[in-house]
C-alpha cells in the first residue's frame, strides 16, 4: 500500500530542495539591485548636495573672507598689547626715547585696529547672523560707534600703562643694566675659560672698555692677542685700554709695532688721534 | 469520476509483457514492419536491440503473437542457462523430441542437420535477454544458426558488453539489426492514451494535456517501462486521494504535484 502521507512530505522537501536555488539567486539578484539602486542613489543624491553645499559655501567663503582680516587685525591687536607690553618692561629699563615712537606706532595700529575681541565675541555667538545684518546700513554704524568707543578705552589703557611705565623708568637705576652686563660678561668668561675662544675674550674686552673698567679690558685684549695676534679690534682695544689708563706711551708703541706688523688703517687712524690728542 | 476509474486506469499500466497491450505507433509500427520483413528474409540471424524498456520484449511477444499461425516459432523470454537444458528444449520445441538424459552440441547439431526444411519456413527462435548467454553458448548458437535449418531472432540490451557480443559473434552473420528507442512526447502521449482508450477510461486519457505529458517525459526520458511505473503510483495516489481525501483532485488535468510524488515513489526523483 502506498504511503501517500510520507509521500506528501517527501515531495515537500523535495519542492523546497527545487526552489531554493532559485530563492538564492533570486536573493541575490535583489540583492544586487539592491546595491547599485543604494548605490547610484548615494552618487546621484550625493552630488546634489554637494552643488547645495557649494551654494551655501560660497557666501560663506565670501564671508570668511571678510573675517580673516578680522582675525589678523585681532591678532595684531594683540600682538601690538604684547609689544606695548614687552617696551613698557623696556621702557622701565630706561630707554626712554623709545616712547615717541612706540606712541607711533601704536597710533599706526590704532588705525589698523578696526573689530576687537569683542567683535569676535559677537561673531561666535551671532555667527551668520551677524553678515546678513551687516548689509544693513543701521547696525554698522552701531558696531562702528561702538569700535570706535572700544579703541579709545584701549588707547587710554595703553596711555596708562606707558604713564606707570614711564614713572618706574625714572625711578630705576643704570646699576642694574651694569649688573645685567657683569651678569652676561661673567657668563661669557666661564664659556671663554672652558674653550679658550678669542673671540669671546675680545668680546669680554670690549665690554669691560664700555663698562671703563679698562684694566680687565686691557687684560682679556692681552688674552685675545696671545690666542690669536692678527685680531685689528684686539688690538685696538688694547691700546685704547693703555691710554685710558695713562699709558699713552706704551699705547702708541704698541700701535707702531701692530702697524709695522700689520699695516692696519685703523690702528694708523687711531694712533694719528692718540698722537694728536682727540682720542684720551 | 468514480474510484473504480482510477483503479482501471492504474492496471492499465502494469509492467507486464502482453502482446495484447501492445501500443501501435507509427514509428514503432514501421520498426515492427521492418523486423516482419527481415525475419521473412533468408537471413540467419536478427539482432533486436535497445536500452532496457524500449519494449524489446513486448516486440517479441507481439512477433511472437502474429508468426505463430504462420511458422515454427519458439520464444524464450529468460534465457537457459544450461547448455544441455537449452539443447533439449530446443529439440523438444522444434522437433518435438523428447531426451531424458543429457543432450549436448554435438547430438543436437546431427539432430538439426538430419532435419529435411524448406528454407522459406525455417523455423524461428527468439531469445529475449540474450546478453546473459555465456559466450560459448552464443558461439554454438552462432554454429546452429549456420546450418540453415534454424533461424534466430536475438533481443538484448544496448551496452557496450552487448555490443561486443553482437560483433565478435555476430557480426558476419547478422543480417539485420533493429534499433529501439525511447519514445518522444508525442510518441509517449499516444502510448498513454492509446493504452487507457484501449481499456475504455476515456476520462482518466483526457486528464494528460501536453504539459502533464512533458513532465512525464522528462522525467521517464520516453521510457515505457518507467512511464508504466509512474502512471501506475499515480493512479494510485489518485486511488488514495478520491477515497481519503477528495479536496486534493482539483480540475480535469493530472496534477505536477502528483506526478511528481510518483516520481518520487518510483525512483525517478531524488528526492
Amino acid at each position: 500500500m502506498l504511503n501517500v502521507n510520507e509521500l506528501e512530505i517527501r515531495h515537500k522537501k523535495y519542492k523546497r530542495k527545487l526552489y531554493t536555488p532559485y530563492f538564492k539567486i533570486s536573493m541575490l539578484i535583489v540583492a544586487v539591485v539592491a546595491l547599485i539602486s543604494v548605490f547610484y542613489y548615494n552618487y546621484y543624491s550625493g552630488i546634489k548636495p554637494e552643488v547645495n553645499k557649494q551654494a551655501v559655501k560660497q557666501p560663506l567663503i565670501v564671508e570668511k573672507n571678510e573675517v580673516k582680516p578680522l582675525k589678523i587685525k585681532t591678532e595684531e591687536n594683540n600682538t601690538t598689547d604684547k609689544k606695548i607690553n614687552s617696551e613698557v618692561v623696556i621702557a622701565q629699563k630706561g630707554e626712554q626715547k623709545i616712547e615717541p615712537k612706540e606712541e607711533s606706532t601704536i597710533k599706526q595700529k590704532r588705525v589698523i585696529l578696526s573689530p576687537s575681541l569683542d567683535f569676535m565675541h559677537n561673531i561666535k555667538s551671532e555667527n551668520l547672523a551677524y553678515y546678513r545684518d551687516e548689509k544693513s546700513s543701521e547696525p554698522k554704524k552701531r558696531q562702528k560707534k561702538e569700535l570706535v568707543k572700544k579703541k579709545h578705552k584701549v588707547v587710554k589703557k595703553i596711555e596708562k600703562r606707558k604713564k606707570a611705565a614711564i614713572t618706574a623708568d625714572k625711578k630705576s637705576s643704570i646699576n642694574i643694566q651694569r649688573k645685567d652686563d657683569e651678569k652676561d660678561i661673567k657668563d661669557v668668561i666661564k664659556r671663554f675659560k672652558t674653550n679658550h675662544n678669542p673671540a669671546l675674550s675680545l668680546f669680554v674686552a670690549k665690554k669691560y672698555y664700555k663698562l671703563g673698567v679698562y684694566d680687565k679690558a686691557y687684560n682679556y685684549a692681552l688674552l685675545t692677542n696671545e690666542i690669536n695676534n692678527n685680531i685689528e679690534a684686539s688690538w685696538i682695544i688694547f691700546s685704547q685700554s693703555l691710554v685710558k689708563m695713562n699709558k699713552k706711551d706704551k699705547a702708541i708703541k704698541t700701535l707702531k709695532e701692530y702697524i709695522a706688523y700689520s699695516n692696519s688703517s685703523r690702528a694708523k687712524q687711531l694712533l694719528d688721534e692718540i698722537l694728536s690728542g682727540k682720542f684720551k | 469520476m468514480k474510484p473504480s476509474i482510477y483503479e482501471d486506469s492504474r492496471d492499465v499500466f502494469l509492467d507486464t509483457v502482453n502482446a495484447k497491450d501492445y501500443v501501435q505507433l507509427d514509428r514503432v509500427s514501421n520498426i515492427y514492419q521492418s523486423l516482419k520483413d527481415s525475419i521473412a528474409k533468408p537471413l540467419k540471424m536478427v539482432l533486436l536491440y535497445g536500452k532496457p524498456g524500449t519494449g524489446k520484449s513486448m516486440f517479441l511477444s507481439k512477433l511472437y503473437q502474429t508468426l505463430l499461425s504462420s511458422q515454427k516459432v519458439c520464444l524464450y523470454k529468460t534465457p537457459i542457462l544450461d547448455e544441455s537444458e537449452f539443447f533439449k528444449t530446443l529439440a523438444q520445441d522444434l522437433y518435438s523430441m523428447t531426451y531424458s538424459g543429457e543432450l549436448n552440441f554435438t547430438q543436437f547439431m546431427k539432430i538439426v542437420e538430419n532435419q529435411n526444411i524448406n528454407e522459406d519456413v525455417m523455423p524461428l527462435i527468439m531469445l529475449d535477454e540474450a546478453q546473459l548467454y555465456s559466450s560459448s553458448l552464443m558461439e554454438k548458437i552462432r554454429l546452429l544458426s549456420d546450418t540453415r535449418k534454424v533461424k534466430f531472432l536475438i533481443a538484448l540490451h544496448k551496452t557496450e558488453k552487448e555490443d561486443l557480443i553482437a560483433k565478435e559473434h555476430f557480426q558476419t552473420r547478422i543480417w539485420e539489426s533493429i534499433r529501439l528507442e525511447n519514445a518522444s512526447a508525442y510518441e509517449l502521449k499516444i502510448y498513454i492514451q492509446k493504452k487507457l482508450m484501449k481499456a475504455n477510461c476515456i476520462d482518466t486519457a483526457s486528464m494528460f494535456s501536453q504539459k502533464s505529458i512533458t513532465l512525464i517525459h522528462k522525467l521517464t526520458d520516453g521510457n515505457y517501462r518507467d512511464t508504466n511505473k509512474l502512471i501506475y503510483t499515480l493512479f494510485d495516489i489518485y486511488v488514495y486521494y478520491i477515497n481519503n481525501k477528495p479536496n486534493k483532485i482539483k480540475g480535469n488535468e493530472i496534477s505536477p504535484s502528483i506526478i511528481e510524488m510518483s516520481a518520487i515513489h518510483t525512483g525517478l526523483i531524488n528526492a
